[in-house]
């Protein structure tokens, strides 16, 4: 399972609907129930799922879907 | 200032869309919808009359009769604010739920109501599925966003306005009609409904012109959502009782949108929360330097008490005073209120609004005197003041001392006449503004496999006012991991709602009780901060 499938899972976890279809433009504004404190359980998901950890700042960065798969694919490559 | 009740006609829907056509206002924008993705629609109130009666006569086709309950379950949309009025030009109740409400929730409230209807929106369709066999009274869920009906009781909205008749009067409307329902949680039990009349939109239009100071001219800019008390009595009622246009935005927080949409929609009055302006305060002041604010007459917030820090913040970075409002879910419309004309006290709750009448009383009912701590409590009389809490009048009657209604916030008044906040008498949750009982959290938790006790608190937090922290005891064949923290953070925001989930979770051995089985949070509250727990004579050994 690549890394998309893999988030995609988490977010289904996460938002509690199976029929989540992430895609790289995809933002908190296309994901019902997606506010600032499910984001929190999100990250934490993400986080343990991958064996990574993100910084504030990093988390400040994340505008789309896309960023937040490209920053995971940095963090497992190294 | 001339009253907008016309030949006794009290109704909040015909008031806000028929009569403000009547006044010759049919043509002018009620209001400016601007979607997530940013797509732009103008709405006059015209239109809001016209399609308010086709959903009225929607739901008269289905044989809603006055005094019966519907509620939307739906974030920020146009249909939100044509089914609201529709449903009260008919004399139906119109309850409003959070679209991040879990199965739960939604189960105790639209169960507590005995709901005949929903109007939802086919992503949330699923959450009322898996609820909807313990929802015998339900007859019908209509779905705005699917062109076909599902079944006989899964109706599709566009197709059901699509052959609705525009014409319907709305039925003379006395004021005491019971007309808008929203659930509040208490620290025990299961939250409550409060049942307002349409006799509340005399207090929403006063005190949108004595408060917020609105013009005919003005952008008015209320960012709750609906499922709110604020989103109904001042995202809805009270600027379009007065033909006041209204920007609605279907978007999440996001500073640099919503400075566009202040500066470029050109808001002249805009209402918001704590939360969000910590929010704001925490962007580089640059960012904001960059907008030309000219249009913007007033800023105002309500949900929790606003630090004097934004305050400071406010004059600074943004060039305006920021005022704060006071009201709950029971009073139906601002109390207690900071207002342009008021000098502001940094911190405190303003003076009482015109018709409000406030009072600090001892626990045995007798006045206090200035600057003496105590229950903050009302006159009762006030036209917005809540009818009962549905199906529940020994609550309501708890609620009052004689003609006092006790708020359940402790404060005081100043030798000036100034009220400050000092905080609830009770367990309730202050978070961003939302009411969270620590019951309901505690239920969820206990409904996670692993967790055998818990017990649930608010703690200060420097952007929430309020953080949510969970002692939890688990069974012993199980141990702490981060997977389990995720566990209950998924679990209690999809049972309950993402505002309920916990903030912090602690592992504890035991959750401490009195010898009655009760929950002492006050004594998990002392252990957290650090403070003396006081007597511990009743706690369990």
């Amino acid at each position: 399972m690549d890394v998309k499938e893999q988030l995609n899972l988490i977010f289904r976890e996460v938002f509690d609907d199976d029929a989540i279809a992430i895609t790289p433009q995809m933002t908190a504004n296309d994901v019902e129930g997606w506010d600032s404190l499910s984001h929190i359980t999100l990250i934490v998901a993400i986080e343990i799922k991958f064996k990574i950890e993100f910084n504030r700042k990093e988390l400040r960065g994340f505008k789309n879907v896309g960023d937040l798969l490209n920053a995971i694919s940095a963090k497992i490559k190294t | 200032m001339k009253s907008v009740i016309e030949n006794d006609q009290y109704n909040i829907g015909h008031i806000c869309s028929r009569q403000q056509v009547e006044r010759g206002l049919g043509g002018e924008t009620a209001f400016r919808w601007i979607s997530a993705k940013h797509e732009r629609a103008e709405y006059s109130f015209a239109d809001l009359d016209r399609e308010s009666s086709k959903f009225a006569n929607v739901l008269k086709g289905l044989g809603f009769a006055p005094g019966e309950i519907l509620f939307t379950f739906l974030p920020k949309t146009p249909e939100q604010f044509f089914v609201f009025l529709g449903t009260l030009k008919l004399q139906v109740i119109c309850g409003t739920l959070f679209s991040n409400f879990g199965d739960d929730a939604l189960l105790d409230r639209l169960g507590d109501a005995r709901a005949k209807g929903v109007v939802t929106r086919k992503s949330l369709l699923k959450k009322l599925l898996r609820v909807r066999d313990r929802l015998p009274a339900l007859r019908y869920v209509i779905v705005i966003d699917i062109d076909e009906h599902q079944s006989a009781d899964i109706l599709s909205y566009a197709k059901l306005m699509g052959q609705a008749s525009s014409d319907f009067v709305a039925l003379l409307t006395p004021p005491d009609t019971p007309s808008v329902l929203h659930y509040t949680s208490g620290s025990t039990g299961k939250p409550k409904g409060v049942l307002h009349a349409h006799r509340a939109v005399l207090h929403l239009t006063q005190t949108s012109r004595e408060v917020f100071n609105l013009l005919d001219s003005d952008l008015f800019w209320c960012t709750a959502d609906q499922g709110w008390v604020t989103g109904t009595s001042y995202g809805i009622i009270g600027p379009w009782s007065l033909g006041v246009t209204q920007l609605h935005y279907g978007g999440a927080y996001d500073a640099r949108v919503w400075f566009d949409l202040i500066q470029n929609e050109g808001v002249t009055v805009w209402y918001s929360a704590p939360t969000a302006l910590r929010m704001l305060m925490r962007e580089p002041a640059e960012l904001f330097r960059g907008y030309d604010l000219k249009a913007l007459r007033h800023i105002f917030s309500v949900g929790e008490p606003l630090n004097p820090e934004v305050i400071t913040w406010g004059r600074s970075v943004l060039r305006h005073d920021i005022y704060d409002t006071w009201f709950q879910t029971e009073t139906g419309g601002i109390m207690i209120a900071n207002r342009p004309g008021l000098a502001i006290r940094p911190g405190s709750m303003g003076t009482p609004v015109a018709g409000a009448e406030p009072a600090i009383l001892a626990d045995d009912g007798t006045p206090l005197g200035p600057d003496q701590q105590g229950s903050l409590c009302l006159k009762r009389g006030w036209p917005a003041m809540f009818s009962t809490f549905l199906n529940n009048p020994s609550a309501y009657a708890s609620k009052f001392r004689g003609d006092w209604y006790a708020t359940g916030d402790t404060a005081i008044r100043d030798a000036d006449g100034y009220y400050w906040f000092k905080g609830r008498s009770d367990d309730v949750i202050n978070t961003s503004g939302h009411l969270i009982s620590p019951f309901e959290v505690e239920s969820a938790l206990l409904e996670v496999e692993e967790v055998a006790e818990s017990g649930v608190i608010g703690a200060p937090d420097e952007l929430l006012y309020e953080k949510i922290v969970a002692f939890v005891c688990l069974h012993k064949q199980f141990t702490w991991s981060r997977e389990l923290e995720v566990k209950i953070r998924v679990h209690v925001g999809n049972r309950a709602s993402s505002l309920a989930t916990p903030q912090e979770i602690i592992v504890v051995s035991s959750i401490p009780k009195n010898k009655s089985g009760k929950i002492m949070r006050r004594v998990l509250k002392a252990r957290y901060l650090g403070q003396d727990a006081g007597d511990l004579s009743t706690m369990e050994e």
